[in-house]
């Protein structure tokens, strides 16, 4: 049992150690498939087929179960070491020390976007792209969207969402209409002055590698969804009465059957169910602040 | 990557749309659109009204011959910031083929019949020539990586 904490809260020595266990993860050709995992499970939910990470029920387990692998990775090299995790609702700004030289690095540069500071810069040569959108061979990033500026969620917003006492609702996917906890936290709504609700509007807000199909390619991707799990641990606390939903698998008749996963299917690729993962206590514990 | 191709200036009063890593004149292409493209588009879909009004609305004049070979009808064809964006009716699960510079993009379709594609992952577009538009955006000057397509 180990702790994750805040990342404004780590020393400087743990912030070196976070690093270089990453950097070492990259180097040994680990870290990119984690990269191909995220894309090879992203489904989108006005296709056909299995949707396991995104516009789904599992969002939250299956983002749970994969940040526990990386960290056990990364636990491999350097037990010292877990996930740290990024509340953006209080670090909101481009001038906060996770985007430190020592960290995260800074933003991107305007002429391409390509991150110049820190430890995954292109230049450093530690942080190759091998699997990105485009042939680029350097991270991206363009905080803030400046060219479409939006906020990082507020506290309030993410407290509203923390009061739906619903996990999710059918037809479990991303429509609007679709008023669970899970769906308002992936925030797949539209709206040209906000951007998406919270999980998506900082992936959109960081921008670069972490708006595209490859946004574990930016390890700040970690932090965000260190703190998305934490906030899952907050709305079971907050609901203790409440659980994840679906309890059953859906019935043939109805058109979702096949396409998302309920409490005690197996959850690819790992083939565990999601309510294995409903309690993360035997491994990690949060330390809130 | 030669810093040259990317150092022209992109200077303020942007429109709308453009990122500041855009730094190619603006396109001043034609759109190509088809009528009966409509019949392509996945019927299980509850697209809103007008989704994909902009890739629809006129009968084409001319459509250049489709450089991709074994595509479906042309939905739009045009230069958007020194790029050329093209989108096909396909028949797979996202209903469209679009493509940058003749490279895939790698698109998926939402269950409100919006499009959301491997260079903005996190955002939905209304229409498919909104998501090539947006995706020209979001990459500048790059080109899409011949992995960019989606793996199912």
């Amino acid at each position: 049992m180990y702790t994750r904490i805040n990342q404004r809260h780590l020393t400087s020595t743990q912030r070196a150690r976070f690093v270089e266990a990453v950097l070492e993860l990259k180097r040994m050709g680990s870290y990119d498939q984690y990269v191909v995992t995220h894309a090879k499970y992203f489904a989108a939910d006005g296709e056909s087929g299995l949707r396991v990470a995104h516009m789904a029920p599992t969002f939250f387990p299956w983002h749970r179960r994969f940040l526990l692998q990386f960290e056990s990775d990364l636990r491999m090299l350097d037990p010292g070491v877990s996930l740290p995790y990024w509340d953006w609702t209080v670090d909101n700004s481009k001038d906060s020390p996770l985007w430190g030289p020592d960290f995260m690095g800074g933003d991107g540069r305007d002429s391409d976007g390509q991150v110049m500071t820190g430890p995954f810069a292109y230049q450093t040569g530690d942080w190759p792209i091998r699997y990105g959108v485009t042939d680029e061979k350097f991270l991206t990033r363009n905080l803030g969207r400046p060219y479409h500026p939006i906020k990082l969620p507020t506290r309030t917003e993410l407290s509203n969402a923390l009061g739906n006492p619903v996990y999710d609702v059918a037809p479990w996917n991303s429509a609007p209409t679709t008023k669970g906890f899970r769906n308002t936290i992936e925030g797949w709504t539209v709206s040209d002055t906000k951007g998406g609700y919270l999980h998506n509007r900082v992936h959109q807000w960081v921008g670069g590698h972490m708006v595209g199909g490859t946004s574990p390619n930016d390890p700040v991707f970690w932090l965000h969804h260190a703190f998305l799990d934490l906030v899952w641990d907050r709305w079971q606390r907050k609901h203790p009465r409440s659980s994840y939903l679906p309890a059953k698998p859906l019935s043939a008749k109805v058109p979702e059957h096949g396409r998302v996963i309920s409490a005690d299917e197996p959850m690819p690729p790992w083939n565990e169910k999601p309510s294995q993962w409903f309690d993360h206590r035997r491994y990690y514990r949060y330390e809130e602040s | 990557m030669s810093d040259a191709l990317r150092n022209e200036n992109d200077k303020p009063s942007r429109p709308r749309g453009s990122t500041r890593r855009r730094v190619i004149r603006r396109g001043l292409g034609t759109v190509a659109a088809v009528s009966g493209t409509a019949a392509a588009l996945r019927p299980m879909l509850t697209a809103r009204a007008g989704g994909d009004a902009t890739a629809l609305a006129e009968p084409p004049a001319a459509v250049e011959a489709a450089p991709v070979p074994g595509a479906g009808a042309a939905l739009f064809d045009e230069v958007y910031r020194g790029r050329r964006i093209q989108g096909f009716s396909s028949a797979g699960d996202a209903g469209v083929d679009i493509r940058i510079d003749g490279r895939a993009l790698g698109v998926m379709r939402r269950v409100d019949g919006s499009f959301i594609s491997m260079a903005n992952h996190y955002q939905p577009f209304p229409t498919a020539l909104g998501t090539a538009r947006a995706a020209v955006d979001q990459i500048g000057r790059a080109q899409l990586s011949a992995n960019a397509e989606h793996h199912h």
